[in-house]
């Protein structure tokens, strides 16, 4: 089977699980299709709960049935879980401390034509804030696979940010997930990049043009997935930005809350000097285009951006 | 002369629990209204032997209610009373708003509107036992209730039992002006529920409800008519008594005389 997205990946992976491990449930609201759960309800139906457009009973029905000892993905688009459940989520899961899984599916502006009200850029905001939650945003179709076994096999909750579009594949298959840990995609010497999600396709693009520029040709960058948001994989980041004084975030969500500012946190508390841009949604909503390279031009997160910010910040 | 009424055995035990009641919301503040009508609610769950709760489920949605189930939880003997003293303090397990870091308490709530979802998901994943949820009359103003009401007759959920403690007020004045729940009990029914409507404070009518809803095959929801702040004149249907931060010495000893 040719697995397209990220959100395929999800579904065909949990399918998957499921046949193994009897204790998997998905509670849904009504989007078992977008996010490739047929497979999974047909084969367990009585493990697939539909709890229809009510995102909140969702939520608190998902808390109850983990109290039973099930592990429980709850599924739905990021702009309603957890954008209107956030409360439910908090109470219910974090605070009572148990094992629900929570898909946000079509996050960031990804979902091109869908327009402000379904791209959710402030999942990530949501959810780092609760005590107990831990968050993942994976790079590829790969990584979300690795990704949905590591919380499956964690008894904690989650939060796992998947994506709409069709998205290249950056992973080396080699390299294992491991919740806490980043992966440099490709070391470098001059400027660190850092991202989550498959927009840090575009620091290779960037890598490519600099290659070709006789200016620019011997810097070289450090990409490093931070595919988990929380727990931060402060060790990497904070050698990596001793190495090379500079720090580029990259990320397809508000600057507000999102990986950036855990990433500066970080960084400003270890005394290490560091140069700093942050490239994400500026305190925008986002709106409707064909394609994402379009709109990560539009909010000014593309390749071109991404490249005049690396020559920015060797002047600065 | 007056009638010779006998006297439910559990009513010596709700009498006695009152007075613990009043005296630690005395000593620390907290929702002593809504505490004195549920507490005969809780007190039939808890002392009727109809339910194992070691087993059984009982999820307070109603978190405010914490002060009720505390002193019944030390009652069953779940921890000892000498915690209920200095309840809500900064290194007492007991917090404001029930917490699960209790011994007896299987859920932590507080905001309103949560509890009966996660009683149905107990209740899904648990159906050889009963889940018995227990949500505040007010707390109906919560469309998330709605959404948990419909779950539950979806999926058959008849080892689920909502018992309602509709004393009629919430902390800004009564229900019937704040936002009415007119036929409370008809909306369940068309809910596809069975429903029962008692007096929250008659042991034999809680009983005989609760024992009649353990067997039926739909959800249940017992509507238990209560008065808020049971037991004390002064406090009975006035919603300043919803939340007390102090009780003057005077008002504590002349609640303490009427219990």
């Amino acid at each position: 089977m040719i697995i397209n997205s990220i959100r395929q990946a999800f579904g065909e992976t949990l399918a998957k699980l499921g046949k193994t491990n009897k204790n998997i449930y998905v509670v849904n609201a009504d989007l078992k299709s977008p996010l490739f759960l047929n497979s999974f309800a047909k084969k367990f139906p009585h493990r697939f709960i539909e709890c229809g457009v009510a995102e909140t009973n969702a939520a608190g029905v998902a808390a109850g049935l983990a109290k039973t000892g099930k592990t429980v993905f709850l599924t739905s688009f990021a702009c309603f879980s957890p954008a209107i459940n956030w409360n439910t989520i908090k109470q219910s899961v974090c605070y009572n401390n148990v094992n629900v899984k929570i898909i946000g599916s079509h996050a960031g502006l990804l979902s091109t034509d869908l327009g402000a009200t379904h791209q959710m850029l402030e999942d990530i905001a949501l959810m780092r804030s609760l005590p107990n939650m831990e968050v993942f945003s994976p790079l590829d179709v790969l990584e979300t696979e690795k990704i949905v076994k590591a919380i499956t096999f964690s008894k904690k909750p989650a939060y796992l940010r998947l994506v709409r579009a069709t998205t290249p594949n950056l992973l080396n298959p080699k390299l294992n997930f491991t919740i806490g840990k980043s992966h440099i995609l490709k070391s470098g010497k001059n400027i660190t990049i850092i991202g989550h999600g498959p927009i840090l396709e575009e620091a290779f693009q960037v890598q490519a043009k600099l290659n070709l520029d006789d200016k620019y040709k011997k810097i070289s960058l450090e990409i490093i997935n931070c595919s988990s948001i929380k727990p931060l994989d402060n060790v990497t980041i904070l050698k990596s930005v001793k190495k090379t004084g500079h720090l580029i975030c990259l990320e397809d969500h508000q600057k507000n809350c999102g990986l950036g500012e855990a990433v500066a946190s970080l960084v400003l508390s270890s005394n290490f000097p560091c140069k700093f841009i942050h490239l994400a949604v500026d305190n925008s909503f986002g709106r409707s285009a064909k394609t994402y390279q379009e709109l990560y031009d539009y909010y000014g997160i593309g390749v071109n951006n991404l490249l005049t910010a690396v020559k920015k910040i060797l002047l600065k | 002369m007056l009638p010779f009424i006998k006297t439910h055995p559990l009513q010596k035990i709700a009498q006695e629990l009152r007075g613990d009641l009043l005296d630690i919301i005395y000593k620390n503040g907290g929702h002593i209204g809504g505490s004195l009508s549920s507490i005969d609610s809780i007190i039939a769950v808890y002392f009727s032997s109809l339910f194992d709760l070691k087993k059984d489920h009982f999820i307070l949605s109603a978190g405010h209610l914490a002060p009720a189930l505390y002193i019944v939880l030390a009652k069953a003997k779940y921890f000892p009373k000498n915690l209920l003293e200095n309840y809500s303090s900064l290194d007492s397990l007991l917090q404001g708003h029930v917490s699960h870091n209790v011994p007896g308490v299987e859920y932590s709530s507080g905001s309103l509107g949560q509890g009966l979802s996660f009683a149905c998901g107990l209740a899904l994943g648990d159906r050889k036992h009963s889940t018995i949820c227990l949500t505040s009359d007010g707390e109906h103003q919560e469309g998330q209730i709605w959404e948990a009401i419909l779950f539950a007759k979806k999926y058959k959920l008849g080892n689920l039992i909502n018992i309602v403690d509709f004393n009629g007020f919430q902390i800004d004045g009564s229900v019937s002006e704040i936002m009415p729940l007119d036929n409370l009990a008809s909306k369940y029914i068309q809910f596809g529920w069975t429903v029962t409507t008692v007096d929250g404070h008659n042991f034999n009518q809680l009983i005989s409800a609760l024992k009649n809803a353990k067997k039926s095959d739909y959800p249940n929801c017992i509507i238990a008519k209560t008065v808020l702040g049971k037991g004390i004149s002064f406090m009975e249907n006035n919603f300043h008594y919803h939340d007390i931060k102090n009780l003057s010495e005077n008002l504590y000893q002349k609640a303490k005389s009427e219990l």
